[in-house]
């Protein structure tokens, strides 16, 4: 059951432009999150009172510690990514299900962006009982986080192009039982597009409001309807959401 | 003894804070005892299931929350078989029931329906939505239809019967009167204001209906005079809702002639924010000595 919290920053630290890693500590809450899940944080600062919280997946946890990744987008994220150490932070969670886990299959993780922590997170889970690859792609330089593979539009580093651009081969090659990804829906479109029969779990990313399922603000068309991305998913079953419609 | 004590119409409140309708859900009640509340309002169902709006539906501006959500939900059938059972064994508060139709013939059909059902405390009528016997004009914004809808189903119900007023039309305390004159026990306002918010950088509206409702901080001062102006015109008991989020806002609108309060988007920026107001609430009438109805309606002019 999630838990609305107030918490200390134990850690933080700038990672590539625009990235900040910052952590809390709280065993009780540690012991809950399972990769794909997300909290819902917000700076406890006068000017953030009354705005809303920002939905960021967890990216580790160790030793009751939880760590984010934040991508500095607005006045929210900039907010937290402000926070130093022994600050409050405001924590409602943890939120959302979970990537189904697989033991023995060759599996692919594809990010894109500030869509790395989950399947970092996942990774770890994973790692012991499959084979993994982990292909990741950015904008530019700064976008890339540590992987197996990495991809920027720029060609600033890595192969210059879309993280998606040699999915079909590498499905093939690699010969991939099933694929979890997560970041910008172009990019979980594109795979999906080439995916299959091979099942792919996205943990999609959504505006939200309340983050707890009440608002249904954050919904996106899943089968014959309309499903919440705070309290349905983060993860779906790729198959099952209507492109067309995003 | 109970100074936050209330009542509307026909129903007694233990506190006067209740949630605004299509905001809230139990899962809340994770982080606070629903005793807080003075009645729990559901969701707005319809007879048939509604799929809701294309995606993005929400939208955060400088001071309130932009949506457009197009009152998904289960439908009647659906909602009488599953939510209802669940709300009423689970809640220790009274339950009001939000439901809108397109047609006074389909709010009634769904009155009735739920007539049958035990463990529902009163109604809220949501009449923000198009009717379709008036090239859709949103009942809310004609007094004649008004009276017509309020008549035909307060013929119908003994329980509490609330019309909750848009704050989109010219004259509001004109569509309360016909509310009350055709039988409404209460009135709940303001519903959404219209919002919009397009981005400059790339000329794109950030939702995908252009024209959203629009709540939280911002509309407080309209959602406030809109509840003076019509707890100036109506004997009925007004639950108040816009832009509230502390016990200092709460005040305001008692003083403004409000008998309860809703919470919605605050709900958003602080999960706790009805536990906060009970408390800040309870103390401010204890200090003072006075229960919360000698202070309702009794705002003054400033002092010359």
């Amino acid at each position: 059951m999630p838990k609305f919290s107030e918490l200390s920053i134990t850690n933080t630290r700038w990672l590539n432009d625009g990235y900040v890693e910052i952590a809390f500590k709280e065993p009780s809450l540690a012991a809950l999150c399972k990769p794909g899940m997300f909290f819902e944080l917000k700076a406890k600062t006068d000017a953030q009172e009354r705005k809303l919280f920002k939905p960021i997946s967890v990216s580790s946890v160790f030793e009751g510690q939880i760590s984010f990744i934040i991508k500095v987008l607005g006045s929210g994220t900039q907010a937290l990514a402000n926070l130093e150490t022994g600050e409050t932070i405001l924590a409602l969670g943890p939120l959302g299900n979970s990537f189904p886990l697989v033991e023995g299959k060759n599996v692919l993780l594809v990010s894109g962006g500030v869509g790395w922590p989950p399947l970092g997170f996942l990774r770890t889970f994973l790692k012991e009982k499959n084979r993994v690859l982990h292909i990741h792609g950015g904008a530019t330089a700064t976008d890339i986080f540590p992987c197996d593979e990495f991809y920027t539009v720029d060609g600033s580093a890595g192969v210059k192009g879309l993280v998606t651009q040699n999915l079909v081969q590498i499905l093939n090659e690699e010969n991939i039982d099933i694929i979890y990804s997560c970041g910008p829906l172009p990019m979980i479109a594109a795979i999906q597009k080439v995916a299959g029969k091979i099942p792919h779990y996205a943990s999609l990313e959504a505006y939200m409001a309340c983050g707890v399922g009440a608002c249904y603000g954050c919904a996106i068309p899943v089968g014959e309807s309309y499903q919440r991305v705070c309290a349905d998913g983060p993860v779906f079953n790729a198959a099952e959401i209507r492109w067309e419609e995003l | 003894m109970n100074r936050l004590a209330t009542s509307l119409g026909r129903l007694s409140l233990q506190s006067p804070i209740t949630v605004a309708s299509g905001t809230f859900d139990s899962s809340y009640f994770e982080f606070f005892d629903p005793k807080i509340l003075g009645a729990y309002t559901t969701k707005t169902i319809t007879l048939h299931p509604k799929m809701g709006n294309k995606p993005p539906r929400v939208f955060e501006t400088e001071a309130g929350l932009l949506n457009s959500i197009g009152l998904q939900n289960p439908g009647l059938d659906a909602f009488i078989a599953q939510d209802l059972p669940r709300l009423r064994d689970g809640l220790e508060i009274p339950l009001i029931v939000s439901f809108s139709g397109s047609s006074i013939a389909e709010f009634g059909e769904i009155l009735e329906a739920l007539e049958k059902e035990d463990g529902i405390a009163g109604y809220e009528i949501n009449i923000s939505c198009p009717n379709v016997e008036k090239e859709g004009i949103a009942f809310g914004a004609d007094p004649d239809v008004v009276f017509s809808l309020a008549s035909a189903l307060a013929e119908k119900t003994k329980r509490e019967l609330i019309f909750k007023l848009s704050p989109n039309v010219t004259d509001i305390a004109q569509i309360a009167s016909a509310a009350q004159d055709g039988g409404a026990s209460s009135l709940a306002l303001i519903n959404t204001l219209y919002g919009a918010a397009i981005n400059w950088k790339t000329g794109r509206f950030f939702t995908s209906n252009p024209v959203c409702g629009y709540s939280g901080t911002g509309v407080k001062p309209v959602a406030l005079a809109l509840c003076y102006k019509t707890a100036q015109e109506v004997k009925i008991p007004i639950i108040a809702l816009g832009g509230i989020n502390t016990w200092q806002d709460a005040l305001e609108f008692f003083y403004a002639g409000a008998s309860a309060i809703a919470l919605g988007t605050a709900f958003y920026s602080n999960p706790l924010a009805a536990e906060k107001l009970h408390a800040g609430l309870k103390k401010h009438l204890e200090e003072n000595k006075i229960t919360l109805p000698e202070l309702i309606g009794t705002a003054s002019l400033p002092q010359s």
